[in-house]
């Protein structure tokens, strides 16, 4: 009997860690590809993280810790969300639009201070669910180095009926220089 | 005898001189001598030579800064002349508290300690001089609750009203030098199971 071939395992990962390893070139970046190749992978960010990563003083923009990793196809910008945040929560019907209200809402309810705007963070709690909506065998392992967030991406998914998340949380936020370039951290435990 | 008036509280034996306020203040533009204050703050008992071997500064200043920190009470001076050892010094807490247009904000040595590493961390001095010294407080508290999740660092950047680059670079800066955080091998994975005790809001879904 032929084997079932393991999932796909697609890595999420926010602004902070692309931001502690620096821009590229950089023997960070390096081990980094080395690293999503050796454990089969590839890393994905929503729009709103290439856009915080970008810089927009140069002529065209260019994103110094993006640009090389995409145009080599082992990081992939997510296409943007549909919706925003004025529209209200009934009136949406798309699932992917509904885990961003209730990252959101999930964010503020953990805050010290609950009353800010997580439209941004909760786009990767978002860009989970999209992928899951699009994969019928996919996993997904996120990275971030705010524990509210990282909360958020193993608690929000599993409402949808999304099980399948790892959600890993750098702290401090620097140690994702050395911890997360690895074929460990982008592998799927399934603890 | 206490003291417990409008200006002056808990005076103890009497109320004690607060002299060269300027110093205070100072602690907060100049940070080679907010170096020398969180060094001796550290290392109670550092010695004079100790620290001369220890800050970029010349001997002559960090003696003139001595003095000075003396002069204001943010240092004392062991009494060492009668025993004939190097004099030693050990640093006092104080906390210098300003309430200007119904903000309050407190210079602290836990402040102070992160503008003497203003050299090592540039962002610490472009926030202080492009957004003023209440923002710089506020971020760095925020900081502090970031390290105790209560917080993400684009909350911070919001209710600071600071681009995330620059929280970015200001949240390494404060995690180093205060350092925060776990000391774990590995970053911490949570999974559904790990979580799903953690209450939600009905509303949304109802």
């Amino acid at each position: 009997m032929a084997e079932t071939a393991a999932p796909y395992t697609a890595n999420i990962v926010d602004t902070v860690i692309f931001r502690t390893l620096g821009k590229a070139p950089s023997e960070h970046i390096e081990s980094l590809k080395q690293a999503v190749a050796a454990a089969g992978t590839e890393l994905w960010v929503p729009p709103a993280v290439y856009r915080e990563l970008t810089d927009s003083g140069q002529e065209p923009p260019h994103n110094p810790y993006l640009d090389s990793g995409v145009a080599d196809g082992w990081i992939r910008v997510a296409t943007p969300f549909s919706g925003d945040r004025e529209t209200s929560y009934e009136s949406v019907t798309d699932p992917v639009q509904q885990a961003r209200y209730l990252a959101d809402d999930y964010l503020n309810q953990g805050s010290k201070y609950p009353e800010t705007n997580n439209w941004r963070d909760a786009a990767v709690v978002a860009l989970a669910v999209r992928l899951f909506e699009e994969n019928t065998r996919i996993r997904v392992i996120t990275h971030t180095a705010d524990e509210n967030l990282a909360r958020a991406c193993a608690r929000i998914p599993p409402e949808f009926g999304y099980y399948d998340i790892e959600s890993r949380h750098y702290n401090p936020p620097q140690t994702a220089k050395q911890r997360f370039p690895t074929v460990e951290s982008l592998s799927w435990h399934g603890k | 005898m206490s003291y417990d008036t409008e200006h002056v509280r808990n005076a103890g034996d009497g109320p004690a001189r607060i002299t060269g306020l300027s110093t205070f203040t100072a602690l907060l533009t100049n940070p080679d001598l907010a170096d020398l204050y969180t060094r001796i703050r550290r290392s109670a008992g550092i010695t004079a030579p100790e620290l001369i071997d220890h800050v970029s500064i010349s001997k002559k200043t960090v003696y003139d800064y001595l003095h000075r920190l003396e002069r204001a009470g943010l240092i004392v001076e062991a009494d060492a002349k009668s025993s004939g050892t190097t004099s030693t010094y050990e640093a006092e807490a104080f906390e210098l508290a300003l309430t200007i247009r119904g903000i309050e904000v407190s210079i602290t040595p836990e402040l102070v300690a992160v503008i003497a590493h203003s050299a090592e961390y540039p962002v610490i001095t472009r926030v202080c001089d492009e957004h003023g010294f209440v923002v710089f407080a506020l971020a760095h508290d925020l900081i502090k609750d970031h390290s105790e999740g209560e917080i993400t660092i684009r909350q911070i950047a919001e209710l600071a009203d600071l681009s995330t680059g620059t929280i970015y670079d200001l949240v390494e800066a404060v995690y180093a030098i205060h350092d925060l955080g776990d000391d774990a091998e590995a970053p911490t994975t949570y999974t559904p199971d790990d979580v799903a005790g953690d209450e939600r809001r009905s509303e949304l879904t109802d």
